[in-house]
């Protein structure tokens, strides 16, 4: 039974091959939304499937939301938007292979996507080759510039050192403690680099910081927690854990977190990833008080955000999306800010050529559904946008903690690490 | 150990009801001339921002001994809409929402509800107090038995944070005895810098008593106190507290790196059982193995919602409900994608890895256009949620737990059906020679299918097991289905003893090597382990009786 001979087994290692390659190569297959003449194209790099699939996904319905709305004023520069959609599968460097296809072939405006930063960093040189533009929505760990890429989410200096800033303070915890656990790529290395460089501008000795990695996917979190609460019970002050795990490693963590009876107030985690669709399926009533930070939270009290909740669920049920409607998570909100800053910059332009789009960047902005102004500068592709620290709370959401006063001024690199 | 506990407890209970005793009859002599508690003060308090918030609720905690039992019993229902969100601010002092009814939080008068009232934002710094306050608060007000359970518990992590009167006075309202006990122990903190020898020295034991590292902690700085150098029966109860709270301790992280490890090696056991069936009995490399796991957890949420609408009273227990259920679904599930497409391929191995890849697919595609990609609700019951501690710092999870016991349960039944029964004489006589099988009247295309559908019932168990651990969404098969091969591969081909000591060995080592090494090198090394021990024994570590093929 289990023998086989060179020849069948040739065949069929010729077929599972050939499996292999059509099945990774026929989600990279690019569906157009509609076909007309007198159109511009926009170009989605989201994954609707593999690990990132339910977060991810629902960005491509956001940048054809934002499309359709500009359809209905009338279009850009007179022409109809039209959205080509792919599905990279989770696989890093399909997007690189998607994103050339996507300039090259259809010879899209712009492109919107990336979610890891693996996927973006393999995306880079493509459109640095091909000068194509690609709107960045989710925040990252900087120590990047690039003409090509419009970073519409926070570099950390805006994002996660206020936060870390807020945990230190009276009001947060008066951390003395970090536990910084990560996935084992380039965003939580990164920043966590930069965190250390931070804390030791702060006078914090390095024995007051553990630092942990954990493979992508991971969810085995029971030794990991224990670990944590051995770091606790040290001395030395109130002890903090910083996630930057990523995908379903996030609710794993934080079910066992709670099961082994660990509360916010006794040591708080701050999810620099965690969202408002992590925590689906799980309990919160057990973390509530657990942190996250982002430029923009659902509990936003502004009536761009209330019209952008409206419409995303009237746009779901609309068009039998499969997402909730009642969940809005940052990255949509930045995807859909990073469409209307493409069609306001192209307008400006009068144009849809790459480096006039780019020029025409200077001084435009928006009030966005985070309820502040966002603006663009001619120092560089990167979003001013304010902050957010929210506090989990048993419905599954985040409160408003504390919001920036402003829009802090991005700083692409980090003086830290 | 019990019988240590007892005696010292003993002792403790004693000692401290002396010095309580003391303390509660200085609470009653203040208590007389106390002030009636400044209820607008407290609800503006809560109401203004971060700062205030915190004086309020701290002022709150230490007015709790002397207050009126109608202000305890006011401020509970305050703190409790705190906590439930209730609570609303409005110009001047504060109001109390509940289902369309609003009531002045000051005065108890039923109000209008204006148009949109601020909701207080707890921060983490009043999330704590607002913790402490609502427990004691519940000590002090509360006859609900569980809910002063919860109290004692929630006040046993930060016993310093609650004033002694406070304590002195919930010990008067103790219901029981055993409470009053309770309580007392945890008024030990402020007696170990007491002025007062023996309150100190039973204050000692009692932390010693209750041995994990923050006592432990607390006790090593003892070693710093003036008395150590001077007093040699303050020096002696000290050494012999550490001594003894550092055995335990030491002991506790010995089990539970055992019982982590042990845990783990349930869920690959579990996960690995029926691809060891499929694969070991019958050569089969199933592929879509991880997915029948996968559409365990989803049967085992449709049963969820079906008792949610049929019979909601029993929702507590529909994971033992779906039992029978999940088998039957995953295992005729199995039966079908034998009897269409692997039975055509039995004499082809690699063509069934091919085939089983596309069910596999096609089975995740068809669940996330069905029930589409977000992560499963699953009500989590109460015997999967939690935990509690056996000793020092080993806490054992409920949900592990039962992922342990379950996996028992399945290994016995699987065994039983293999070893005992007629299916299972005939599933290993098919293995160990299927033309002799044939040959004396075994029917052996049957045996296959019913061998197939016991193995994709075992994997839907097991995604029933793992629905309370893990996300259930529709990938979450293909994370069980590199592990479960290690696991059977290493246990040799075919047996489930190998398959259990195999996953008991990779669970255990796994959690000894994550604190030193770090997850991502515990996989590796793992992995590396495996790779090692399949070149010195191909056949795994214990290999089907028979000549080497």
């Amino acid at each position: 039974m289990n023998k086989f001979s060179r020849r069948s087994f040739l065949r069929t290692s010729g077929l599972v091959a050939a499996g292999i390659t059509g099945s990774l190569a026929m989600p990279g297959l690019i569906r157009p939304s509609l076909a007309q003449n007198g159109s511009v194209k926009l170009g989605c790099l989201f994954s609707s499937s593999g690990t990132m699939a339910n977060i991810e996904g629902r960005l491509n319905d956001v940048v054809k939301m934002a499309a359709a709305e500009l359809n209905a004023a009338g279009g850009v520069l007179g022409k109809t938007v039209e959205v080509i959609v792919s599905d990279p599968a989770s696989d890093w460097p399909l997007y690189a292979q998607t994103g050339r296809q996507m300039l090259q072939q259809e010879k899209v405006a712009a492109l919107f996507g990336c979610w890891t930063s693996v996927s973006r960093k393999s995306v880079l040189p493509v459109v640095e080759q091909d000068d194509g533009l690609l709107f960045y929505p989710l925040h990252f760990e900087g120590d990047e510039n690039s003409k090509n890429v419009v970073y519409v989410n926070s570099p950390p200096a805006s994002s996660v050192l206020p936060a870390v800033d807020y945990l230190m303070s009276e009001d947060g915890v008066s951390a003395k403690r970090f536990f910084l656990l990560g996935s084992d790529y380039v965003w939580p290395r990164t920043i966590n680099k930069q965190l250390k460089g931070y804390f030791a501008s702060k006078g914090i000795e390095p024995a007051a910081i553990r630092e942990e990695y954990v493979p992508f996917g991971f969810s085995n979190f029971q030794t990991l927690v224990n670990q944590i609460r051995e770091f606790a019970d040290g001395t030395g002050g109130q002890p903090v854990v910083i996630l930057t795990t990523v995908g379903n490693s996030i609710p794993d963590f934080f079910r066992e977190f709670a099961n082994q009876g660990i509360l916010a107030t006794d040591v708080p985690v701050l999810g620099l990833d965690a969202l408002e669709a992590d925590f689906e399926g799980l309990d919160t009533a057990a973390l509530v008080g657990h942190l996250n930070c982002w430029a923009y939270l659902q509990a936003v009290e502004a009536p761009e955000n209330d019209k952008f909740k409206a419409d995303w669920a009237a746009y779901v049920g609309a068009n039998n999306v499969p997402y909730r409607p009642d969940v809005v998570i940052d990255p949509m909100v930045s995807a859909y800010d990073s469409v209307k800053l493409w069609a306001m910059a192209a307008e400006k332009a009068g144009n849809f050529d790459v480096p006039e789009v780019r020029s025409a960047f200077a001084g435009i902005g928006f009030k966005d559904p985070s309820g502040y102004d966002i603006a663009m500068t001619a120092d560089n592709n990167y979003v001013s946008r304010g902050v957010f620290i929210g506090s989990l709370n048993a419905q599954q959401s985040f409160d408003i903690l504390w919001q920036s006063e402003g829009t802090p001024k991005p700083e692409p690199f980090s003086t830290f690490g | 150990m019990q019988k240590f506990l007892d005696r010292w407890g003993r002792l403790a209970a004693a000692v401290f009801l002396i010095a309580v005793a003391g303390f509660s009859g200085a609470a009653r002599a203040q208590g007389t001339d106390a002030a009636a508690l400044d209820r607008p003060g407290f609800v503006a308090g809560l109401c203004g921002g971060a700062g205030p918030m915190a004086q309020a609720i701290a002022g709150g905690l230490e007015s709790l001994a002397a207050a009126s039992p109608e202000d305890v019993t006011w401020m509970a229902g305050i703190v409790a809409a705190l906590g439930a969100r209730q609570l609303r601010c409005v110009e001047p002092g504060g109001l109390i929402l509940t289902a369309g009814a609003a009531t002045d939080a000051v005065t108890g008068a039923t109000v209008s509800p204006p148009g949109s009232p601020r909701t207080p934002v707890l921060n983490l710094r009043s999330r704590g107090a607002v913790e402490n306050l609502e427990a004691a608060l519940t000590l002090l007000s509360s006859r609900d038995a569980p809910s002063r359970q919860r109290a004692l518990a929630l006040l046993s992590r930060r016993p310093d944070a609650v004033p002694p009167t406070v304590f002195a006075r919930a010990t008067d309202l103790a219901a029981t005895t055993a409470e009053r006990d309770a309580i007392a122990e945890l008024s030990v903190i402020a007696a170990l810098s007491s002025p007062d020898m023996p309150a100190r020295l039973a204050a000692i034991a009692g932390l010693a008593a209750e041995p994990n590292r923050r006592t432990l902690l607390r006790l090593e700085t003892l070693r710093e106190d003036p008395a150590y150098g001077t007093d040699t029966a303050f020096r002696d109860t000290v050494d012999a507290a550490i001594a003894d709270s550092s055995f335990w301790v030491k002991l506790s992280s010995v089990l539970s790196v055992a019982y982590n490890g042990i845990s783990y090696a349930s869920i690959l056991f579990i996960a690995a059982l029926g691809l060891a069936v499929i694969f070991g009995l019958m050569g089969v490399i199933n592929l879509a193995q991880g997915e029948f796991i996968m559409l365990g957890a989803y049967t085992a949420f449709m049963v969820q919602e079906g008792v949610r609408s049929v019979a909601p009273g029993l929702i507590d227990f529909y994971l033992i409900i779906a039992v029978p259920f999940v088998f039957l679904v995953t295992a005729l599930l199995g039966i079908l994608v034998e009897a269409t497409i692997v039975r055509h391929l039995y004499r082809r191995p690699l063509m069934t890895l091919l085939a089983t890849w596309a069910v596999s697919l096609f089975l995740i595609n068809l669940v996330r256009v069905t029930f589409g990609t977000q992560n499963l609700q699953f009500v989590t019951p109460s015997y999967v949620t939690g935990g509690f501690t056996l000793v020092g710092d080993f806490i054992v999870t409920y949900n592990r737990l039962f992922a342990i016991v379950f996996a028992a349960a399945v290994l016995a039944l699987a065994w039983f059906v293999l070893q005992r029964t007629g299916l299972g004489l005939n599933i290993r006589t098919v293995t160990q020679n299927r033309d002799m099988a044939g040959c004396i009247g075994i029917p052996t295309r049957r045996v296959d299918r019913l061998a197939f559908g016991l193995g994709s019932g075992l994997a839907g168990l097991a995604g029933l097991a793992l629905a309370p651990i893990y996300n259930v969404n529709p990938l979450m098969g293909t994370n069980f289905i590199i592990e479960s091969f290690m696991v059977v591969v290493l246990g040799g081909v075919g047996t489930i003893g190998g398959t259990l000591i195999a996953s008991l060995g990779i669970g255990q080592i796994n959690v000894m090597i994550e604190p030193l090494y770090g997850a991502v090198a515990a996989k590796v090394i793992v992995l590396l382990l495996i790779i090692a021990f399949i070149q010195w024994r191909p056949e795994g570590l214990f290999p089907a009786p028979g000549r080497r093929k």
